[in-house]
């Protein structure tokens, strides 16, 4: 046998190989050109509650946009990375993650939390450092308020808030015709208590008043004695802020005593988490917003084809979505200020020329020095579940209600 | 409102169940070893997993659904017994392991190293558990369907009968062998003095052994249990075991008809109280736990005072 040279299928190797070190050879440029990479920080629970996977979600969103910047050349012509600091959901990892991601990271942003609660409990470090912080999950009213009247604030959101919600759906029950008497119905969580705060100030704005407030715990699985007492009531709507188990078992209690009042929730509806809890007959009662209807633009399916691989479930692309606008908007206002260094972010994005096509929506001026929220109650779809599959709810109710029915 | 009460009632049975055959899970490894198993609440929410994996296992590809939604095909016939089975079985054997390493090198020295080295058992089984399966609660069909049965104005699952059902004959059974069998007696010496026991000829490590593979294998039973009715999650039986606790502390640890009726009254406190005002739940359940061992430190029926080290 005599020695040739290379074959084709050599050939075809040597490119496979090629091909496959790629991301790596790839990854040494860019660690090479690593003084001039631009760090986004993301911090947020990726691993340890329930919620973990709202942030996973979250993080692919922001990759996705990350990998399209890179491709236009990057920001002020520096490649942006994002550094990932998984706070397990403890209010004290997520802390002891800002400061690392701002003082030894150096990050000009960062990305997060996934749960509220954490949000809550460093805010006041990036306000500090002068960090701009990007939330796309957590949906806290207070999360984007100035830690004091007129103080700087460097805490902005794409995403859901609760007060946005809490004034959406009071909005829907007062117009409703076949409302009647309401009550509330809260979880004794944070979350949930933060929300009935919400309703009863929103209610109060609206001129509603609840005829019953009951509460329940978060792992209750029997909630008939709650019920029955907004029964003994007369309530007919009930307000419900809970996450998305309770709900659920909420719904199973409903047909235990055989009480079915009109239910608005919370967006936790929306977690498969609800729909295991409820099973699919009972879930498709309660009616609840979110920020991404699942009556989907070309624009937003090709985006949901492009990472659906990549999430956990279908009702978490919405926080992918949040991600990626969030993550264009900062690189849009680090673009106009010229410069990556908080302050000047921050005024950036609180006067953000031209628009911007995102996914959730074209933003417009989407911040304003008081307004940290870039998604408000003309943002929300009204979404249901039909047969075990998130829908697009609507009624003469929902087309007839009008911006000046948001109120509070 | 004699439906309401009817209502409370048979949902405070219901919970209570289950709160009781952990509590006798606490008091079947205390009056054998006088240690307890702090990682109870991960085995539970662990054995409510496996179980999950193992229907999802026996229905195989197509009608079983996926992992994190099966479907009420998945729990029918024998897959259920049969994954109660063999949850019952890997955690009777996780309970040995758990004896093995992370209690008998601390049993009866100085100083409480196996109530850390329980509760970092049950912190790695959690964590492996997050790892391999992540944190989203899974849905548990319930091999009895989901209709609501009537009972005079009362509505309740099946699984909620099935699982008061379940407790009480495995707690009549339990009681049963410990008093009649002459296993249960070797276990009631044990219990009694350990040493005088072995002078009798009684294999004190293997009654020990037993007692902590019978206690895990009851939480995973208890898993398998409660899962249908409030979803599986590995955090689900943290809650369940420290009311299952508080109703063995309220009956008396080492009395294992007490902690039964321990975690029954719990459960029908708490549903009494949500009647009354459901946010003053834990204040009024825990009040009354503080009451109770001010008066009686050993529990309503405990006997014995506890070892002081």
């Amino acid at each position: 046998m005599t020695i040739q040279g290379p074959t084709r299928r050599d050939l075809g190797r040597g490119t496979l190989a090629a091909l496959l070190a790629m991301p790596a050879l790839a990854g040494r440029a860019l660690a090479q050109g690593q003084g001039q990479a631009m760090k986004l920080g993301f911090n947020g629970d990726l691993s340890a509650s329930p919620s973990a996977q709202s942030g996973r979600a979250a993080v692919v969103g922001i990759e996705a946009a990350i990998e399209d910047l890179n491709k236009e050349g990057g920001v002020l012509g520096r490649p942006l990375s994002l550094t990932l600091r998984d706070d397990l959901s403890q209010p004290p990892k997520s802390i002891q993650n800002m400061s690392d991601l701002i003082d030894n990271e150096r990050v000009v942003a960062v990305l997060g939390p996934t749960n509220s609660g954490n949000a809550l409990a460093w805010r006041h470090i990036p306000n500090g450092k002068r960090v701009p912080v990007m939330g796309c999950i957590g949906s806290a009213t207070d999360i984007t308020k100035p830690m004091r009247e007129g103080a700087d604030n460097y805490m902005f959101r794409v995403g859901s808030v609760d007060r946005t919600q809490v004034v959406t759906i009071m909005g829907y029950a007062k117009k409703n015709p076949r409302t009647g008497r309401i009550g509330f119905l809260t979880e004794t969580t944070g979350y949930g208590q933060g929300g009935l705060k919400d309703l009863v100030e929103v209610a109060q704005a609206q001129g509603l008043a609840p005829a019953a407030n009951e509460k329940f715990n978060v792992n209750d699985t029997d909630m008939t004695s709650q019920l029955a007492k907004l029964r003994a009531a007369g309530v007919e709507t009930a307000l419900v802020w809970a996450q998305g188990t309770p709900i659920g078992q909420l719904m199973r209690s409903m047909e235990k005593i055989d009480y079915f009042p009109t239910v608005l929730t919370s967006w936790a509806a929306d977690n498969l988490s609800f729909i295991n809890a409820a099973g699919p007959r009972l879930a498709e009662k309660p009616i609840f917003l979110r920020t991404v209807s699942e009556d989907r633009t070309p624009h937003q399916q090709a985006f949901f084809e492009r990472i659906r691989p990549r999430i956990d479930a279908d009702s978490a692309f919405s926080f992918s979505v949040h991600g990626y606008d969030g993550t264009m908007l900062l690189a849009r206002a680090i673009q106009q200020a010229g410069r990556a260094d908080g302050p000047a972010v921050k005024e950036a994005l609180e006067d953000l020329r031209g628009t911007l096509a995102g996914y959730a929506k074209t933003y417009d001026k989407p911040f304003s020095r008081t307004e940290h929220d870039a998604l408000g109650a003309a943002d929300q779809r009204w979404t249901c579940w039909r047969d075990a599959k998130l829908a697009a709810f609507s009624d003469e109710v929902v087309r007839g209600l009008r911006p000046e029915d948001f109120k509070g | 409102m004699t439906a309401t009460l009817l209502q409370a009632l048979v949902s405070g049975l219901a919970i209570g169940g289950i709160y009781a055959l952990i509590a006798l899970s606490f008091s079947i490894t205390f009056t054998t070893t006088r240690t307890l198993n702090f990682a109870q609440g991960e085995f539970i929410g662990f054995g409510a997993f496996l179980g999950v994996a193992v229907l999802y296992a026996l229905s195989g590809s197509g009608e079983g659904g996926s992992f994190a939604a099966l479907t009420p095909a998945a729990s029918e016939g024998f897959r259920y017994p049969a994954a109660t089975l063999a949850v019952g079985v890997a955690l009777g054997v996780l309970g040995l392991l758990l004896f093995l390493v992370a209690v008998r090198p601390f049993a009866g020295k100085p100083g409480m190293s196996w109530v850390m080295s329980t509760i970092g058992f049950g912190i790695i089984l959690q964590s492996l558990g997050l790892a391999v399966w992540g944190p989203a609660p899974v849905n548990m069909p319930s091999p009895f369907g989901s209709e609501v049965l009537r009972l005079g104005g009362a509505g309740v699952r099946p699984q909620e009968v099935a699982v008061l059902a379940a407790a009480v004959l495995l707690m009549v059974g339990l009681d049963v062998t410990m008093r009649r069998t002459r296993l249960g007696k070797a276990m009631r010496a044990v219990a009694h003095d350990p040493g005088v026991a072995a002078l009798m000829g009684i294999n004190v490590g293997a009654v020990m052994l037993g007692a902590f593979a019978l206690s895990s294998a009851l939480a995973g039973l208890g898993g398998m249990l409660v899962a249908p009715i409030a979803s599986a999650s590995l955090f689900m039986g943290m809650g369940i075991a420290l009311k299952a606790f508080s109703g063995a502390i309220l009956g008396g640890l080492d009395n294992p008809r007490g902690c039964i009726f321990g975690g029954f009254a719990l459960g029908l406190l708490e549903s009494g109280v949500a009647l009354w005002q459901a946010q003053w739940r834990e204040i009024a359940v825990f009040l009354l736990i503080i009451l109770v061992l001010a008066i009686r430190p050993n529990g309503l029926f405990g006997r014995r005072a506890l070892d002081k080290v």
